[in-house]
């Protein structure tokens, strides 16, 4: 635009104008411009108003229109900025405001149950409402409940101390080699007869328990022994129980526990305390079946060990094996565990490497 | 035990075809499961798990006899011609009684040349031992293999005069095939010539009279011996021999004179040998008594009606004589199995020949009484699951520690000597340990030494307790630890080193969280400055430990009783104090409880500590927060303004006053 009759200041300052504009980095910033150029009070606009009014007649038509056209000019462009500038000022104060919901939140770390613990607390919670309850017993035993009471020969190798851990000082103490001994402690109290010369069993008409716990036996530690490990035992006394409902019963727990797909099978074995005896083996989860090292080629791998109680056993607690029967089945934890896991070292479970715990660990 | 397939087909031809799997699957279903499977050329051998009743079993033919009876075939004959009995050649003395009942025999001339044919050889490589070049030592390992009755050859003229089977005198020593010099004792069986000890009965033969090359002669051992006797001897003398398996888990008395008969025909088959003289001496024991087992007892522990006429079938077919008796039927066991004594043995036969596929699966009917679960089990349960929501890890740890233990005063109860093992694993492993604090701290030093920033854990689990004049104890005890950074787990924190009065203080808070008492923490509880870097000038952490007895049961309760709330609005006052530093916060609390007893004072704690220079030397602020709610109705202003004047007057009477 031509403006031959305004001001150097007015020409400078219209020059600057688009500058100063892009310039404002803030609303404040654009405000104060805003004031400068079409301001009430000492603006450019107020001056060229001044210069319009005192113009000469014949020069007033020219110079309005471009008076006009300035002021117009300036108004758009210091509206535009100010929508940007505002839109601008939303933007951050949202982001201010905005939290990436990708960030971690501030809860505390996770505990876990050990998981030998949730395998022993996961077969309690399986055999409960089949009617079991939990009995438990020192660890510390004697030869009588851990051997003696069992039917296991004074003579059998597993007494020895090459096996088994005694205690010095303490003629026939010894850490118990499985959780068997608390059948022993169970059937002695049950078939104990009180003053009335009743028994506890007859009484209630029957027993059916779990008993879970640490078991210690002579081995080095390596990838698949270790000195303390788990077993959990399960054992009722009734009438009439007989082979179809051990075999029942633990049908039932190895789908509760495996799923309802597990391949398992039960086979005759043999245990001095029961009679018939019992083993119970899973198809090998590793390879299938087709055999591998952990199977050792035979497809199955043994999972407990059971049978039907041994008359000798009830006679050595009192009960009359002519009206009382009953079953009874040992399971390892570990081997379970480490099966079901794929755990490739059973050192593992002791070795109580958070990572470990809070992978293998849970809270249920 | 191994097991050579071909040989298996030899004893029982009706396996000829079975694929290798179905021959597994056969034997374990019944009761031998097969542990591994070598394949090399024609030559299939198979690891077969006999278990230690089963002495019947440990041989070719001892499986194909069962398999034979689940098959419903026949085994092959044994064709040997039977020797005459002639006169003694040399005396022959049994004096052990029932521990050497029988003992047959044979003196044999052995031929010039002679060698063990190609396929007895094949079948000794595949037992493991091989074959020795020796016929008589070769045919009596073939004969143990294939038909499970060990037998021995004695050098004949090597021999002083005659044979005595006797208990061994104290003192007495023999030197056995594997060249060891053996110290018998009076507990030991032993076959012995007019010069002493010749050999182990039923376990090794002496080295003196052994079979060489040179031998010309052979006395050979065909006999019956104690399963028990014989177990104890090899396990004194740490002898577990294929014989010793074989006798000590009960030889058959009734093949004693067959195998003799066997192996002098290998003899004159193979070397041709020329019998001089066969004998015995003693009687085959007397089979056991008939076992009863009726009907009901047989379908109560099978759960199904199985056919009295297959029951029948199915123990004939094992060897027993049977015959029906009224509501059952009588048993006499083979003299090979001395595993049947009672009822339930039978029962077992029977299940096992119709397979247990065939046992149907039941429930047992739930008719006894529910029986609730023990309150201790159900208690250290709910803990658990209580610590690992409070975020701690739970451990399991073997149990084993050290002397030290007691050294270091860590263990409870003055007598570790009770807690001590006679047959350690080792001095590390030597002693039941007396406390979970020595465990949890190395796993807590192991964890840190890996990298973690905050480690937190805890272990539930039984200690000894050891006190003179009392028997060895058992108490379950809870054990904790805290430390490292406490939030350096937590990804949002920076995580700051747990200092020494705050770890204190942290798992006072866990204890309380689990419902340990104040008075209880102090009189059981057990702390240790989880000290497990030397040399650091912050300890590392903080270990607890609290026998669980002193932890609090919970109410047996399905629901608990219901307590009731107000439905009037809460008001809350903050108070904000200057109180000395070392101004022991119960005090306080309480003085402040105290004050406001007659007041509906819901809750009364401090949400704030702040120390600072700024502050007047010696003091620190604490910002007490109380909550004011009536059960029956709207507090006013006033009535709080009044309890918060209480409220200052009791904590200036501890000398604090109020923060402008």
């Amino acid at each position: 635009m031509e403006l031959p009759l305004l001001p150097p200041e007015i020409a400078d300052a219209q020059r600057d104008f688009p500058g100063a504009l892009s310039a404002c980095a803030d609303l404040d910033a654009l405000m104060r411009l805003k004031g400068a150029f079409v301001g009430r009070e000492g603006s450019h606009a107020q001056r060229l108003m001044e210069l319009l009014k005192a113009a000469p007649k014949e020069h007033k038509r020219e110079l309005g229109a471009t008076v006009n056209a300035l002021k117009n000019q300036w108004e758009e462009a210091l509206k535009g900025r100010q929508a940007d500038l505002e839109l601008e000022r939303q933007r951050g104060a949202a982001l201010a405001h905005a939290w990436d919901p990708d960030l971690p939140p501030p809860l505390p770390p996770m505990g876990a149950l050990h998981p030998l613990n949730r395998l022993m607390d996961r077969m309690v919670d399986v055999f409960r409402p089949l009617g079991y309850h939990v009995e438990e017993g020192p660890e510390a035993e004697t030869e009588g409940h851990n051997f003696d009471g069992l039917n296991i020969p004074q003579d059998h190798p597993a007494r020895g101390s090459a096996d088994t851990f005694y205690f010095k000082e303490q003629d026939g103490l010894l850490l118990r080699t499985h959780t068997s001994p608390v059948q022993v402690r169970v059937l002695r109290r049950i078939g104990a007869r009180g003053a009335d010369g009743v028994s506890e069993l007859e009484r209630s008409g029957g027993i059916r328990f779990l008993a879970p716990g640490r078991v210690y036996r002579k081995d080095e530690i390596d990838p698949t022994h270790s000195p303390m490990f788990h077993q959990v035992e399960g054992m009722i006394v009734g009438k009439g129980i007989g082979m179809h409902h051990l075999k029942g019963t633990l049908a039932y727990a190895m789908k509760a526990l495996f799923g309802p797909g597990a391949d398992v099978r039960f086979r005759p074995s043999y245990f001095p305390f029961v009679e018939p005896g019992a083993e119970m083996d899973v198809r090998c989860p590793l390879c299938g079946g087709s055999g591998c090292r952990v199977c050792k080629g035979s497809g199955w791998v043994e999972l407990l060990g059971a049978g039907l109680l041994h008359p000798n056993i009830l006679t050595m607690a009192g009960i009359d094996p002519g009206v009382w029967s009953g079953f009874a089945f040992g399971m390892g934890v570990e081997r379970t565990a480490m099966m079901v896991s794929q755990t490739p070292d059973l050192r593992l479970f002791f070795e109580n490497d958070q990572r470990f715990l809070r992978t293998m660990g849970g809270l249920d | 035990m191994l097991i050579e397939i071909n040989a298996l087909t030899n004893e029982l031809p009706a396996l000829a075809g079975t694929g290798t799997v179905e021959l597994c699957e056969r034997l374990a279903g019944l009761g031998f499961p097969v542990d591994g499977v070598e394949t090399e050329g024609e030559t299939t051998v198979l690891e077969v798990d006999v278990t230690a009743n089963r002495g019947d079993a440990q041989s070719h033919r001892g499986l194909a006899r069962d398999l034979a009876a689940k098959l419903g075939a026949q085994l092959s004959p044994l064709t040997h011609p039977v020797l005459g009995e002639g006169e003694p050649l040399v005396p022959i003395r049994l004096e052990a009684g029932d521990a050497a009942p029988f003992y047959a025999t044979a003196v044999m001339e052995l031929g010039k040349a002679g060698s063990t044919p190609g396929p007895v050889r094949a079948l000794l490589a595949a037992m493991g031992a091989g074959a020795k070049g020796l016929p008589a030592v070769d045919a009596s390992n073939e004969l143990l293999h294939r038909y499970g009755h060990p037998t021995h050859a004695f050098d004949a003229d090597k021999l002083h005069g005659g044979i005595t089977v006797r208990w061994a005198r104290a003192g007495e020593t023999l030197v056995t095939l594997d060249g060891v010099e053996r110290k018998l004792t009076e507990k030991d069986l032993l076959i012995a010539d007019d010069a002493g000890p010749i050999g182990l009965a039923g376990t090794m033969g002496g080295d003196a009279t052994k079979v060489s090359a040179r031998t010309k002669r052979v006395l050979l051992e065909s006999a019956y011996f104690d399963a028990r006797t014989v177990r104890a001897m090899a396990h004194r003398h740490g002898l577990h021999t294929d014989a010793s398996a074989r006798y000590g888990r009960g030889a058959d008395p009734g093949f004693a004179r067959v195998a003799r008969d066997i192996l002098a025909q290998r003899l004159q088959a193979w070397c041709g040998a020329r019998l001089q003289s066969a004998w015995s001496v003693g009687a085959v024991p007397e089979p056991g008594p008939e076992i009863p087992l009726s009907w009901a007892m047989l379908d109560r522990v099978a759960g199904y009606a199985i056919d009295h006429e297959v029951a029948l079938a199915f123990l004939r077919s094992l060897g027993c004589s049977v015959r029906e008796d009224g509501a059952g039927l009588l048993a006499r066991s083979p003299s090979w199995r001395h595993d049947l004594a009672l009822p339930d043995d039978l029962a077992e036969e029977v299940l096992r020949l119709g397979g247990y596929e065939a046992i149907p699966a039941a429930l047992p009917p739930l008719d006894c009484a529910p029986v609730a679960l023990a309150p201790d089990y159900l208690k250290r349960r709910k803990l658990a699951l209580r610590l690992a929501n409070l975020g701690f890890l739970q451990t399991v740890t073997l149990g084993f520690t050290d002397p030290m233990e007691a050294k270091d005063g860590h263990g409870i109860g003055d007598r570790p000597e009770l807690r001590t093992l006679r047959n350690p694993l080792g001095e590390d492993y030597s002693v039941m340990r007396g406390t979970l604090l020595r465990d949890l701290a190395r796993v807590a030093r192991l964890n840190l030494e890996r990298g973690a920033r905050e480690v937190r854990f805890f272990e539930i689990a039984p200690v000894f307790e050891a006190h003179p004049g009392q028997p060895l104890r058992e108490t379950w005890s809870l054990g904790l630890v805290w430390g490292g950074e406490v939030g350096g787990e937590d990804p949002l924190s920076t995580g700051r080193r747990m200092g020494q009065p705050e770890g204190q203080s942290h798992l006072i808070g866990v204890l309380k969280a689990i419902g340990v008492g104040d008075a209880d923490i102090h009189a059981f509880g057990r702390w240790q400055i989880a000290s497990w870097e030397s040399g650091a000038k912050e300890p590392a952490g903080w270990q607890f430990e609290i026998p669980l007895a002193a932890i609090p049961d919970e109410p047996e309760r399905i629901i608990p009783r219901f307590v009731p709330f107000s439905r009037f609005p809460v008001v809350e006052r903050d108070l904000s104090l200057l109180v000395d530093l070392g101004q022991p916060y119960d005090a306080l609390r309480e003085a402040l409880a105290a004050a406001l007893a007659a007041a509906p004072l819901q809750d009364l704690k401090c949400v704030d500590v702040f120390r600072h220079k700024s502050l007047p030397r010696g003091r620190q602020a604490w910002l007490m927060r109380l909550r004011f709610q009536a059960m029956d109705r709207t507090l006013t202003g006033e009535e709080v303004d009044g309890w918060m004047v209480q409220a200052l007057a009791a904590a200036k009477s501890l000398g604090a006053e109020r923060r402008s």
